[in-house]
C-alpha cells in the first residue's frame, strides 16, 4: 500500500477531504431562504392577512384534492442572485411536492427588483410547461403588477395555476401542449421522457451493473455482490437533488419531494 | 448479504454511488441541451419567416447546432479531456450564436409579437435556464465523485476494488457566462443580468 509508506499524504488526504468538505458549496450558501412558515410566505409584506388567508384555504384544498403542493412566495431581496437561480435553490430546500412525485410549484414574487417566476418541479413540468407559465405571467401577472396592483396580480396568477393544477392530466396537458404548440412539435420524445428522474435514475442502474457484470467476471464471481452495492448506494445515488428538509411550522411543510430543475418561466415589470 | 454490510460500513458503496450520481447528472446535461437541439430548427423556421436580411444569423445557428450535434458522446466523454472540452466548446458557441440570434428580434416588432416565436422564446430561455443547472448539478457530482477517489478511504477502493473508476471532467464557467447574457431577453431591463447562465459557481 502506497499509504502506508507515506503518512504525510495520508494527513495531507485527509485535510483536503474536510477543506473541500467545508468548501463544498461556497457560491450558494451565501444565499439565506426564508423559513417555510405555511403555504403563503409573505417576506415581502405585500399582501394582506385576508389575502394570505383566501390564498392559503386555496392552495390547502388544491393539496388535499391533488396532492400538489404550490406555495406562494413573496421575497424581500433576491440577495443579488437572478431570481430563476435562487427559485430552484428555494424549491430544493423546501424540499417541495411529493417525495417520488416532485409536484411541487412556487409563484415568486421580488417586489424590490421588480422579477417574478413561477418555479415548477420535475413531475409537473408536462401540465406547467415553460411556455404556460410564461403566459400566465405575461397574461394574468405582470399587467396588473405593472398597475401597481401587486396583490391583485399574486391573487390571479395563483389562480390560473391552481385552475391548470386542478385539470385531470389529459385536459392539462392539452392545454400546456397549446401553448407550447410551436415547441412541442419539434422536440423529440426522448428529450421528454428522458426528463423523468426515475428514467435517469434506471439508466444510472443499468450503466452500473453493466459495469459491474464487467468488474465482477474478472474477479472470480463477485459480480452478484454489485447488485446489492448498488441497493445500499441508491438513497444515495439518486438522492443528490433531494433534500429531505420539512418545513415546520403553521401545520405545513414540504412532503419531500423537492426536485426542481429549472422549469418554469421568469418576468419582470 | 453481512459481507456487503461489513464493507458498506468502509465505504466500499461510495465511489460507485458517487459514480452514478455524476452519471445520472451527467445524463441531465445531455437530456437538456439535446432539448434544446429539437427546439432550434423550429426557432429558425419561425425567425425567418421575419426576418430575411438575418440570414447569416440564421446560418450560423444552423452551423453550429449541426457542430454540436456531430460532437460523438459516449460513456467514456466525461473522462476523457479532449472529448469533454470539444462537447463544451461546441455547445458553448452554439449558446453564443443562439443568444445573438435571440437578440435581433428587438428589431422586428412582427416577430417579437408572433405566438410561435413567444412560445419557442419561452421554451429556449427555460432551457437555457435547466442547462445551467444541469452542468452545476454535474459539477458538484462530479466533484464530489473525484474528492472520493482522491482521498481516504476512497482512495484505497479506488486503487483496488475500482481501478476502472477515473476523476471525471467538470464544466468551466468562461465562455458561456460571457457569451449568453441575451437568454434573458424577455422584458428585462437594459442591464437586467442573466446570471442564470453561470454555471460551476458551486466550485
Amino acid at each position: 500500500m502506497r499509504f502506508a509508506r507515506r503518512p504525510v499524504g495520508l494527513i495531507a488526504s485527509f485535510i483536503l477531504a474536510v477543506a473541500l468538505c467545508l468548501a463544498g458549496a461556497p457560491a450558494r450558501a451565501a444565499l439565506t431562504f426564508p423559513a417555510l412558515t405555511g403555504r403563503v410566505v409573505d417576506q415581502a409584506h405585500i399582501l394582506s392577512p385576508e389575502v394570505q388567508a383566501q390564498l392559503t384555504a386555496q392552495l390547502g384544498a388544491l393539496e388535499a384534492k391533488t396532492s400538489r403542493q404550490l406555495v406562494v412566495v413573496t421575497l424581500a431581496s433576491l440577495q443579488g442572485d437572478d431570481i430563476a437561480d435562487y427559485g430552484y435553490q428555494l424549491g430544493r430546500t423546501w424540499g417541495l411536492g411529493q417525495k417520488g412525485l416532485n409536484n411541487g410549484v412556487l409563484l415568486i414574487v421580488a417586489p424590490n427588483e421588480h422579477k417574478v417566476r413561477i418555479e415548477v418541479g420535475y413531475g409537473l413540468e408536462p401540465i406547467l410547461t415553460d411556455a404556460l407559465s410564461n403566459l400566465i405571467l405575461q397574461e394574468k401577472v405582470i399587467p396588473k403588477f405593472r398597475a401597481g396592483d401587486i396583490q391583485g396580480g399574486v391573487v390571479d396568477g395563483t389562480q390560473a395555476l391552481v385552475d391548470q393544477l386542478s385539470l385531470d392530466p389529459s385536459t392539462a396537458e392539452a392545454k400546456a401542449a397549446q401553448a407550447e404548440q410551436a415547441a412541442q412539435s419539434g422536440a423529440s420524445p426522448s428529450a421528454r421522457l428522458g426528463n423523468s428522474p426515475i428514467v435517469l435514475l434506471m439508466l444510472g442502474f443499468i450503466v452500473f451493473w453493466a459495469v459491474g457484470a464487467v468488474l465482477g467476471g474478472g474477479r472470480g464471481g463477485l459480480g452478484w455482490i454489485f447488485p446489492l452495492l448498488f441497493l445500499g448506494g441508491m438513497g444515495g445515488g439518486g438522492s443528490y437533488r433531494d433534500d429531505d428538509f420539512g418545513g415546520g411550522g403553521g401545520g405545513f411543510s414540504g412532503g419531500g419531494g423537492g426536485s426542481f430543475g429549472g422549469g418554469g418561466a421568469s418576468g419582470s415589470w | 448479504m453481512a459481507l456487503s454490510l461489513a464493507l458498506g460500513g468502509c465505504g466500499i458503496n461510495t465511489i460507485p454511488t458517487k459514480r452514478v450520481a455524476a452519471q445520472t447528472a451527467w445524463a441531465e446535461v445531455q437530456n437538456q441541451y439535446q432539448r434544446r437541439s429539437d427546439l432550434i430548427p423550429n426557432l429558425v423556421q419561425t425567425v425567418q419567416g421575419y426576418a430575411q436580411q438575418e440570414r447569416g444569423v440564421l446560418v450560423d445557428v444552423t452551423n453550429a447546432r449541426a457542430k454540436a450535434t456531430q460532437v460523438q458522446v459516449n460513456a467514456s466523454t466525461i473522462t476523457d479531456p479532449a472529448a469533454f472540452q470539444r462537447f463544451e466548446q461546441a455547445q458553448d458557441q452554439l449558446t453564443g450564436v443562439l443568444g445573438h440570434l435571440m437578440s435581433i428580434n428587438e428589431k422586428y416588432p412582427d416577430l417579437k409579437s408572433n405566438e410561435n416565436f413567444l412560445a419557442l422564446q419561452s421554451e429556449l430561455e427555460g432551457t437555457e435556464n435547466r442547462i445551467a443547472i444541469a452542468r452545476r448539478d454535474y459539477n458538484s457530482a462530479v466533484q464530489s465523485y473525484n474528492t472520493e477517489l482522491a482521498t481516504f478511504p476512497g482512495v484505497l477502493w479506488a486503487g483496488t476494488m475500482y481501478k476502472g473508476d477515473k476523476p471525471m471532467n467538470m464544466f468551466g464557467a468562461t465562455q458561456q457566462a460571457q457569451s449568453a447574457p441575451a437568454v434573458n431577453f424577455n422584458i428585462a431591463p437594459p442591464g437586467g443580468t442573466a446570471p442564470a447562465t453561470t454555471p460551476g459557481s458551486a466550485q
